[in-house]
């Protein structure tokens, strides 16, 4: 399966992220950030499916809740940063 | 026993308070520094807690809500955050010692004192106008006076701080949980509270609620950017420095869920009403002195002629009536009201208390005031 992730500043914004998609259905997965794309280290990311990251990305423009970085991470596990 | 000291902690508090502070002892780590599901079930309280207390206390963003280790501590951080070496501060005449001290600790500060008469709102606004001009670094006044329970009008404090330009620091020690607290109603820089009082915490957690850009009082490990040495420049990790102490957040989730369910107004007028009650009865035994008014919670101060305060709380523990007598830590509320000779005992009320135990209790005052030697 292949998954956005997208980066939170902190623990708490990433379960507000979580939180805001939540409201309008969309799923999405308080997790770790992992080690190669969090370069100051330690963050915390939201993991949304594929297929709702444009409405993920829309909802949380709305909400004021932009999200600076957003990664791609293959099935491979590989991760590669989008234009959010 | 009869418990009339909930102004410094409530001692019955709901039993969920206990029952998930025990069980998050156990089945809870630490929130933001590990993916495992322990880790990530402290995370996820934490969180409730944030949002429970934003509801409440009317923040808009949970992030804002900070958990500290008491009021007094976020009132430092409140003060550190706005208050520099050489800087002026404006002050109630009620304050207590967690906002002089910490003042007076800063290098050449400036504290100037709004002070008004007892229960006399308008006049402590009054004060407050003469004081505060543009050149105050921060304006501090507590919701209500720990020592007589009288309300400072801070809404209109809030607006005239607004007006003028000054960060205003809300004290809401003795109202959180009991009136409304509303951070963006006020535009208040900061409020802190504690958790173990109105709020039916445990003892050693407190909130700051941040309205305004806050300087780390701790420094160290937040979860969050690691690699770099300086705090993150973002709430609640800037403030929030260490492990967390979860358990007392999981107690005190408990507790400001029982305040929401019961109302806030409703615990008011509850405590209001044993309050006035045993005022009532109070003002009629001959050599009791009630400090009473207009402006005033569900806590009173008293005195008995012919007795030391301290004396009257002593004899009222060896008759399994729990009170506060001394100075209360508000040498300075003791000063403004003319009481800092004496001091004064002091009861106060919680959810948990009944009429019966107030009446039990006057009773034994007035026993107390009729062997007084006069």
């Amino acid at each position: 399966m292949v998954y956005y992730l997208i980066i939170c500043r902190s623990l708490t914004y990433a379960q507000r992220t979580a939180q805001v998609l939540e409201r309008v259905g969309i799923s999405g997965s308080v997790q770790r950030a992992p080690r190669i794309i969090s370069k100051e280290g330690c963050g915390y990311c939201v993991r949304v499916a594929e297929r709702r990251l444009t409405d993920a990305l829309t909802v949380l423009r709305r909400e004021g809740m932009a999200p600076k970085q957003v990664f791609l991470q293959t099935a491979e596990g590989e991760y590669s940063e989008v234009k959010p | 026993m009869i418990y009339f000291d909930s102004a410094a902690t409530t001692l019955e508090k709901p039993p969920q308070v206990p029952r998930i502070s025990a069980w998050a002892m156990t089945h809870l780590a630490s929130p933001g520094r590990g993916g495992h599901a322990p880790g990530m079930g402290a995370a996820e309280l934490m969180y409730h807690m944030r949002e429970q207390a934003a509801r409440l206390f009317h923040v808009g963003d949970p992030e804002r809500v900070v958990l500290t280790c008491n009021a007094t501590h976020g009132l430092n951080i409140a003060i550190r955050s706005l208050v520099g070496p050489g800087g002026t501060a404006v002050i109630s005449g009620y304050e207590h010692n967690a906002v002089t001290r910490p003042l007076y600790a800063i290098p050449g500060v400036k504290v100037k004192v709004a002070a008004g008469a007892l229960f006399d709102p308008d006049g402590v606004y009054a004060a407050f106008e003469r004081e505060v001009t543009p050149d105050v670094d921060a304006v501090i006044c507590n919701h209500v006076s720990n020592v007589f329970g009288f309300i400072q009008p801070v809404d209109r404090i809030a607006k005239l701080c607004k007006k003028r330009g000054v960060p205003f620091i809300v004290d809401a020690s003795q109202s959180a949980g009991t009136l409304d607290v509303d951070l963006e109603g006020w535009g208040a820089a900061f409020v802190a509270m504690p958790g173990h009082k109105g709020l039916y915490g445990p003892q050693g957690t407190g909130l700051l609620l941040c309205g305004g850009e806050a300087q780390p009082l701790l420094y160290g490990g937040t979860g969050s950017l690691s690699a770099r040495q300086d705090m993150p420049d973002f709430l609640p990790d800037r403030l929030e420095a260490g492990t967390h102490n979860v358990c007392g957040a999981a107690g005190l989730l408990a507790g400001m869920r029982f305040v929401s369910q019961k109302g806030v107004g409703r615990i008011h007028a509850h405590e209001r009403a044993l309050a006035g009650r045993m005022m009532d009865r109070l003002e009629r035994v001959p050599g009791v002195t009630v400090f009473r008014g207009d402006s005033q919670s569900g806590l009173c101060s008293i005195l008995i002629d012919g007795m030391d305060c301290e004396d009257v709380g002593e004899e009222l523990a060896h008759r399994g009536i729990a009170v506060r007598a001394g100075l209360h830590c508000a040498p300075l509320a003791h000063q403004t009201a003319g009481t800092q000779d004496t001091g004064t005992v002091r009861l106060s009320f919680s959810a948990f208390n009944c009429s019966d135990q107030v009446d039990r209790a006057a009773a034994v005052i007035r026993t107390l005031a009729g062997t007084a030697e006069k």
